[in-house]
């Protein structure tokens, strides 16, 4: 099929491409921009290490979402989620609260839990499970992920409260 | 005896891995990531059969495809072994489904993809064999000239006079039990990435366990000196026991890469990862046991027998490991084992996360907590007092320089509240307990069991670590970092650990049979005290004081008691290595046990689970988890934890939910949909208890935390659904439709 020639707006920094309508966002991103931060797992959407976030901060499964259809609109991958020269919170709760093992998941579980605090920094243990329902990980058992998650909405609650403050 | 836990400064407390920030920010380098300068990628033919003679292969349409810069065939890998009796590509018969038959390497995934679709195998159907008791029946099939009766292995062993003890035992009870085919499931998929363009030297990037053993098998395959080949280890997705040998992936790709002169990339897709990885098989445990009526347990009989599907590679060590088991955790005056590894044409099977030690626990500790009831006692009782302790030595010789399972038990029982529950909760809710031991390494398995560091100390007060062992996740380089700082008196964040090359690593069999912490961390030790006395004579004369009063902390040197007469550790540095005679500082370091074969040092841990099961439909749900290990010292606590986590979420798992679905020879669920796992709103709560027994060979007290945990994991959930439902479920995993049918039998 023939490609189209098509926008693709990651982490803010806009990239014409060439991609066939049947090539996915986590191809085009990994094999064209060569951005290998956004990890291939099942690539048949059932792990979840390829999320990363749509438009809105929504999870997205880049392994099932078609490139094309992302000509224009916004993506954040793991590689823009760093504020400044600082790991984002969910990013520093996930290190010091020991939510990383081998780490392959780890870029589509912090993806997944940014989805979920950008829009609810007091999630409850359902809201946690819920957004966290379509990732794999067998290192952690998920115990530490969680754990980190919740750290990672209290520092942000914070954040909400000195930002008010000031 | 009690040892004095050692005053450390930075050994015991949490630290964050060393790595973490670059895997939670996308910046750590996997496999699947590595882009290489006309990089091509391969695709594997696959058998699609049972068991079927090859009458032809034709790979004309495959090679006249446009893209496509390699083709390979039985043709191209003669003389090429993998373990026994597999051939690299078969010559005459395919021997299971999603046997290798042929290759391509082509310029991207899509065309290498087509490619191996055009390539036409015509095949024979042969006669399948694909169950174990059909397989030793006398005129069975033989499936290797060299495994007379299908029998790939055997291994009988006997201590003390097993038939007189059972006579003078008061209680004798027989279980058998039965553990399913499994697979790794580890978050990264098969892949490696071969440069052997110029064929006198063989490059590749694999996630590995071993890169050592990797290094050997691929120079024996290739008939190349072992220098000549290179393993680069990046970052390594899970081990799980499954990234301990090589697989034909990693030859394919390197033959593919020879053919072509390009680098390949060779990586599972889909089901693929499912039909060529290689977990558990089927295995049925019997188990025979005999008490007297005091309670104590005096013998213990088992004879397994393992489906090892088509080939045999190294899966015989898991006679070898689970004979050992046996004596593991209770005195007992006799046993009898016998382990049995039959070929079928299922899947060449290997190790699942337990390395076969966690699997046959679940069917021992089954066994042994039916007993106690059998008995009249609690099992909590009934372990405490046959537990092992410090001091003993078992039967088949392993001697227990340390020991806290009595502890284990103990703090496990009193903070699960047992007494309260164990017998008192209602119906369909339940308890139990299951307790395990784990070897931190094991001389004899291969011919030595050394690890190696060296340790190069840098004029800005900081140091580079190399260890020759993997980090797949278990957090080992921070470890390392940590026993490595600890002896030179810096910051583990000053340490820079080196690893992933053969060319540069030292020595390290690799992170398997739970060997690192101990090992490794021995050598590590060693090779920081060699540094740190290549710089005391220096720090002794600016102090102007004797060596021997000198105290490495806080990246400061003092004489002992005298902190205030501290130098910083960097001066130190600085002054020797601008010395005039010129000076370097470069400690090197390695530990091999000083045994002629087996393990210093065991682990023990006990956990406490407590379940709900639906009566209508048989769903098990684990409410909460009380886990204790016994890991001599821990160094890293936050991650001793994270391991404990780690064990129970896979423990859960394999007893629970996974079970590769066997249909004639194929596998029915091939996915990661529908190979079920535990996600996060199915885990329960876990209580940590970290016992510290501070053993005497391990660093600063250390024993392994890396397998010992998922030993008592899958006992103490099936004790407790027994406990729910009032009769054992025998065959893991306890899915809901085998609870259902064990509450209706």
């Amino acid at each position: 099929m023939a490609k189209q020639l098509i926008t693709l707006i990651v982490n803010g920094d806009s990239y014409e491409v060439a991609a066939a309508p049947h090539q996915t966002l986590l191809e085009v991103m990994r094999d064209i921009l060569n951005m290998t931060g956004t990890k291939r797992g099942c690539t048949a959407g059932s792990c979840g290490v390829c999320t990363v976030n749509g438009e809105q901060g929504e999870a997205i499964l880049s392994c099932l979402a078609l490139a094309v259809e992302w000509d224009g609109r916004p993506v954040t991958t793991i590689e823009g989620v760093e504020e400044g020269d600082k790991l984002h919170p969910v990013q520093q709760a996930f290190l010091e609260y020991g939510a990383v093992q081998c780490g392959f998941c780890t870029p589509g579980l912090v993806m997944s839990a940014k989805a979920l605090l950008d829009v609810n920094t007091d999630p409850t243990e359902a809201d946690i499970n819920e957004a966290m329902a379509g990732a794999i990980c067998r290192c952690t058992g998920h115990i530490k992920v969680k754990k980190a998650i919740r750290e990672a909405a209290k520092a942000l609650r914070e954040r909400e409260v000195n930002d008010g403050a000031s | 005896m009690a040892r004095v836990k050692e005053d450390t400064a930075v050994v015991g407390k949490n630290w964050a891995r060393l790595d973490g920030a670059d895997k939670v920010s996308g910046r750590s380098i996997f496999a699947d990531d590595v882009r290489l300068t006309g990089m091509l990628y391969g695709k594997v033919v696959r058998s699609p059969h049972v068991h079927a003679r090859i009458l032809s292969i034709d790979t004309s349409a495959a090679e006249a495809l446009a893209g496509v810069k390699a083709v390979i065939t039985p043709e191209d890998a003669k003389d090429i072994w993998l373990g026994i009796n597999q051939p690299l590509l078969p010559t005459e018969s395919v021997m299971h489904v999603g046997h290798e038959v042929a290759a391509v390497a082509a310029i991207s995934e899509e065309i290498a993809a087509r490619a191996a679709a055009l390539i036409k195998v015509e095949y024979e159907p042969l006669t399948e064999l694909l169950d174990v008791e059909k397989a030793m029946e006398d005129d069975a099939l033989q499936l290797h000239e060299k495994a007379k009766g299908n029998i790939a292995w055997k291994q009988e062993e006997e201590h003390g006079d097993p038939d007189a003890v059972f006579a003078a035992c008061d209680v004798i009870r027989e279980d058998t039990y039965i553990t399913n085919p499994s697979h790794n499931c580890f978050a990264e998929y098969h892949v490696c990435v071969a440069d052997f363009s110029s064929p006198a030297k063989l490059k590749m990037w694999t996630p590995t366990q071993t890169a050592m053993l990797f290094q050997q098998s691929l120079a024996a395959g290739f008939k190349l000196p072992v220098s000549d080949v290179r393993l680069l280890t990046l970052n390594t997705g899970g081990g799980f026991t499954g990234r301990t040998s090589t697989r034909p992936h990693h030859f394919l790709a390197a033959l593919l890469s020879r053919k072509a002169g390009r680098p390949v990339r060779l990586r599972s897709a889909g089901d693929e990862e499912f039909i060529m990885s290689r977990a558990g098989g089927r295995v049925t445990y019997k188990l025979r046991s005999g008490a007297t009526k005091d309670g104590k347990l005096k013998v213990i009989e088992a004879d397994l027998l393992f489906d090892t599907g088509a080939y045999i590679e190294s899966q015989m060590i898991v006679t070898t490991l689970t004979s050992k088991y046996i004596h593991a955790l209770y005195p007992i005056e006799a046993s009898r084992y016998r382990g049995r590894l039959i070929h079928t044409n299922n899947l060449p099977y290997y190790f699942h996360h337990g390395g076969g030690i966690a699997q046959f626990q679940f069917a021992l500790g089954q066994h042994m907590d039916a007993l106690a009831r059998d008995l009249g006692m609690d099992p909590v009782e009934f372990n405490l007092q046959n537990a092992v302790e410090e001091g003993y030595t078992t039967m088949d010789g392993a001697f227990y320089a340390s020991c806290g399972l009595k502890e284990c038990i103990e703090k496990t029982a009193a903070l699960a509240g047992w007494k309260d529950k164990y017998g008192k909760l209602p119906k369909f809710k339940g308890i139990g307990i299951g307790i395990g031991a784990m070897a931190s390494g094991a001389k004899g398995l291969f011919r030595h069991d050394t690890s190696a560091a060296f340790v190069k100390v840098t004029e800005d007060g900081k140091a580079s670590l190399f260890v020759g062992i993997p980090d797949m996740g278990q957090s080992s380089h921070t470890t390392m970092a940590i026993i490595c700082a600890e002896v030179l008196g810096i910051s583990p964040e000053d340490i820079n650990v080196v690893s992933g090359d053969t060319d540069s690593d030292p020595l390290d069999v690799g992170a398997f049979i739970q060997r690192g912490t101990f090992n490794t961390g021995n050598a590590t030790k060693n090779a920081a005290m060699d540094a740190r006395d290549q710089l005391t004579k220096k720090a002794a004369e600016l102090l102007e004081v004797e060596e021997a009063v000198l105290v490495f902390r806080d990246r400061r040197v003092y004489p002992e008691g005298q902190e205030d007469k501290a130098i910083p550790f960097k001066k130190v540095v600085y002054e020797t290595l601008h010395s005039q005679e010129g000076r370097f500082v470069m400690g090197r370091g390695f530990y091999s046990s000083p045994l002629e074969k087996g393990t210093m040092a065991y682990s023990f841990g006990a956990q406490i689970a407590e379940v709900t099961v639906d009566p209508g439909t048989g769903v098990v749900t684990v409410d909460k988890m009380t886990a204790s290990h016994d890991v001599g010292r821990a160094i890293n606590p936050r991650i001793v934890e994270g391991q404990m986590d780690g064990q129970i979420f896979s423990g859960m798992s394999q007893v629970l939910y996974e079970e590769i679905l066997m249909e004639d020879g194929q596998v029915m669920n091939p996915s990661r949909l529908d190979y079920k796992m535990p996600r996060a709103f199915e885990m329960p709560e876990v209580e940590h208890i970290i016992v510290e027994s501070i053993d005497p060979n391990g660093p600063f007290g250390a024993k392994e935390v890396g397998e010992g945990p998922i030993v008592c994991t899958m006992q103490a959930i099936a004790n407790a659904v027994t406990n729910a439902i009032g009769t054992q479920v025998k065959e893991m995993p306890l899915s809901p439709w085998r609870v259902i049918k064990a509450i209706k039998d």
